[in-house]
């Protein structure tokens, strides 16, 4: 089955070091790599070859990143979180949008409804995750309803140690999370961790959502075992409660339905068009199954080239389900010792 | 004495076990794997909240259940433990020496059996002639305890919430759970409604949220887990006791015997236990003839009869060999002349005995002053009466070795001083109704006023 990434990997370094139709930023490199990606890189494998440019999307122009030869598509950019610093960058036409199709199939399989209203508690703006919800919900006919949220600003209040006004930030959010639920037919709601557990204190908006939602995903942040068990059985046990894990430089890899033998209630599976996640350990070699490893992202399509992202995240390695080739993902957990300054996890 | 199973702890919420998938593994002091600790996430803790919440009426549970309580205690096997066991477990998992907790536990079986007691003495008179009278009730109906692992005593708290009506939360201390699981399990036995009460071992800012939304809590802890509650008005903060004495007479055996006590009770664990000495004499004679005093205490294991001295597991012994090398940097070391012993005694079951430590100042606002150590520690500094109270506020407990009337008198006015001893008394060993820190009973529990004839 690798043999697919295989081929997309080769057409992909193709096409972005083609003159005619790679981007400036990809092109300025070709010099300085030392190999030839046309010729040295066949396979997934080789990808690590290539050096981790992900920090030059904090700062690198925008135009430059667009492959030349989709110059007359348009594009939109997305920003990371800022988790680990100024945020990095990336552009967006068309591929996503295939990935989200993929995952809204992912999420009906798990029994999120096809159609119906949603509420995204999240951020928007200019982070992708904003962007995406709306898209699921009009891919299902329905309302996207979201509220003002600024994830950069919980962040500062938390690094500060102004915990107590970071409340008041989701408090106020969530005022407007019960204005919307007192009037709307709302079924599916999309939120964070530390959001939820806001949520599930707050009796009267909890009381709402329980008796209406038919979905909750939860995504953005990581959320141990037993939170993930509480909210699947304890507090929304009518609903199907599902995680999605990604970035803006992954994309979404949202939970893959049950497999005999999953020790892990959530598993998390990436696209498999355009990404490969492997767990790798210190020596930079993928982890065996059931151990924890670093995520280490290969995005590969045709508006991005991202190879050999070390991200800030380790997660247990999971055999793929029956009929795929995708290794599964579980108990995601950020990585403490990155060396760029304290990582700060606020609300998103 | 290492036993070969760990024991499994796991959330219990009105009777109701809830077994985490988050574990998290508790070493003991020589080493060795002594429990596995399911932990409660945030969400078990609303969950807890809300179970607790529904069900609080305010009613107390009766003084009978805390009697039985006190008696099963200190003398059943619960859930599978024997009292040796617990006392097994706390020592280990705490360092605490094996007679400490021995009479830690003998002295909340003593509390549990005369609440009513503490309760009387700590409240003024209800009778306001006929038709007029008060009613002490909580002022809640949900009280969290967010305890440190210091000692077990401080549990006390939580079971004066409980026996006054509130529904109470508890988070244990990470290194003893023991205890207040212990507790709950002599609680339920004996008859409490086991939706009165919740253990939730969680992370600390699990205990915050429970602070936050309960209606009266109480915290232990350093500094850092105490600061953002010292002015919060449900809160009682218990951080570091710095208590201090000022030496102002001569310091004869008496006096030294009296000092060295006061450091040394408990092996210094308690948060009243003296930590900063000033004096108007030689600081350097006072800080040695304390030194040698302490020099004395012997080196044993914590599961000795004899063993008086806290011991710990290498990782906080390591963390506190770095802590005690950055304060000799700017103190003189006077032990070392008269201890045998290393500052930090390697102990043949694998575990590390800190001795006792008596450190001088040149000043008497030198930031070390206030530093809070779980062992017989004690800095000294110059005192002249021109200092007057300025250095010895910030005290849970001062005492004053002086004859400056005056000195006492602004002393007991000064609001950060929250107890005063005088001369060579104790400051553990009181009776009912004399504060340890602010009326107690009073935070939890209010007067109401009832005016009426009694016939409707």
């Amino acid at each position: 089955m690798t043999s697919d990434f295989d081929s997309r990997v080769r057409k992909s370094v193709a096409w972005h070091f083609d003159p005619d139709t790679g981007s400036p930023f990809w092109l300025g490199k070709r010099s300085g790599l030392g190999f030839d990606p046309v010729r040295d890189v066949q396979t997934a494998a080789d990808l690590a070859r290539f050096p981790d440019v992900s920090e030059e999307l904090r700062t690198v122009p925008v135009p430059d990143l667009i492959p030349r030869g989709l110059r007359d598509k348009p594009f939109r950019v997305f920003e990371s979180g800022g988790t680990t610093g100024a945020p990095k960058r990336i552009i967006d036409s068309e591929v996503r949008g295939r990935m989200l199709e993929w995952a809204r199939d992912q999420l009906m399989d798990l029994g999120v409804p096809a159609g119906g209203h949603w509420l995204h508690l999240g951020p928007g703006g200019p982070h992708v995750v904003g962007s995406d919800v709306a898209r699921h919900a009009a891919m299902g006919g329905g309302v996207f309803h979201t509220v003002d949220f600024d994830p950069r600003w919980v962040k500062r209040l938390v690094g500060s140690g102004r915990g107590d006004l970071a409340d008041e930030y989701i408090e106020h959010l969530l005022d407007q999370a019960e204005t919307i639920m007192r009037s709307q037919d709302i079924s599916v709601l999309n939120t964070t961790p530390p959001v939820l557990e806001a949520i599930c204190a707050r009796p009267d908006l909890y009381d709402l959502l329980r008796s209406g939602i038919e979905a909750v995903l939860w995504g953005g942040m990581s959320a141990d075992q037993e939170t993930i068990r509480l909210l699947d059985e304890e507090f929304f046990p009518q609903a199907t409660v599902a995680g999605v894990y990604g970035n803006s430089l992954m994309g979404v890899a949202p939970q893959r339905a049950a497999q005999p033998g999953d020790t892990h209630r959530c598993v998390f599976q990436p696209y498999p068009e355009t990404t490969l996640v492997q767990l790798v350990g210190e020596d930079g070699h993928e982890v065996a199954y059931g151990e924890r490893g670093r995520v280490l992202l290969h995005l590969v399509t045709e508006e991005m080239f991202l190879p050999n992202v070390l991200e800030r995240d380790t997660a247990i390695r999971v055999e793929p389900a029956p009929g795929s080739a995708t290794d599964g993902l579980a108990d995601i957990r950020t990585f403490r010792s990155l060396g760029q300054g304290e990582i700060i996890e606020g609300v998103y | 004495m290492a036993s070969p199973t760990p024991a499994v702890i796991d959330p219990l919420i009105a009777g109701r076990t809830v077994h985490s998938a988050d574990r998290s593994p508790l070493t003991g002091v020589l080493g060795e794997p002594l429990a596995d600790i399911g932990q409660a996430p945030r969400l078990l803790a609303v969950s807890a909240l809300r179970e607790l919440r529904e069900r609080a009426d305010g009613l107390p549970p009766g003084a009978e259940i805390f009697r039985r309580a006190a008696d099963l205690f200190t003398d059943a096997t619960l859930d599978g433990e024997s009292p040796e066991e617990y006392a097994r477990r706390v020592t280990l998992g705490t360092g605490l020496t094996a007679t400490t907790v021995r009479l830690s536990a003998a002295e909340l079986a003593a509390e549990m059996r005369d609440l009513t007691g503490i309760a009387r003495a700590e409240l003024p008179g209800t009778d306001f002639g006929p038709g007029h009278r008060t009613r002490w009730v909580p002022r809640g109906r949900l009280f969290a305890a967010v305890l440190a692992s210091n000692h077990p005593t401080p549990s006390s708290s939580w079971l004066q919430a409980l026996f006054h009506g509130y529904s109470v939360l508890v988070r244990p201390g990470s290194r003893d759970p023991f205890t207040p699981r212990r507790l709950i399990a002599a609680l339920i036995e004996a008859g409490l409604p086991p939706h009165r009460v919740a253990f939730l071992p969680s992370a600390h800012a699990v205990g915050e949220f429970l602070l936050k939304e309960a209606d009266r809590g109480i915290v232990y802890g350093g500094d850092r887990a105490v600061a953002s509650w010292q002015d919060n008005e449900t809160v009682a903060a218990r951080g570091p006791g710095r208590a201090k004495a000022l030496v102002d007479v001569e310091p004869d055996d008496a006096v030294l015997d009296h000092l060295a006590e006061s450091a040394a009770f408990d092996g210094g664990t308690r948060c009243t236990n003296l930590s900063a000495v000033f004096t108007s004499r030689p600081v350097g004679e006072v800080a040695d003839l304390l030194a040698h005093r302490l020099s004395a205490l012997p080196v044993l294991p914590a599961s000795d009869p004899k063993a008086s001295l806290l011991v710990l597991e290498r990782s906080r012994a390591e963390q506190l060999e770095r802590q005690l090398a950055a304060l000799r940097e700017t103190l003189t070391d006077h032990t070392g002349r008269f201890d045998l012993h290393d500052a930090l005694v390697r102990l043949d079951d694998g575990s590390f005995l800190p001795r006792p430590l008596v450190l001088s100042a040149d000043r008497a606002d030198h930031p070390a002053l206030g530093t809070e150590l779980p062992f017989p520690f004690v800095v000294v500094a110059p005192w002249r009466e021109e200092d007057g109270i300025a250095p010895l506020r910030r005290s849970l407990v001062l005492n004053l070795l002086t004859s400056r009337r005056d000195l006492i008198d602004r002393a007991v006015l000064e609001p950060s001083i929250r107890k005063i001893t005088t001369g060579t008394a104790l400051p553990w060993t009181t009776p009912h109704g004399i504060p340890h820190d602010g009326n107690y009973t009073q935070f939890l529990l209010e007067p109401k006023g009832i005016v009426g004839d009694s016939r409707h």
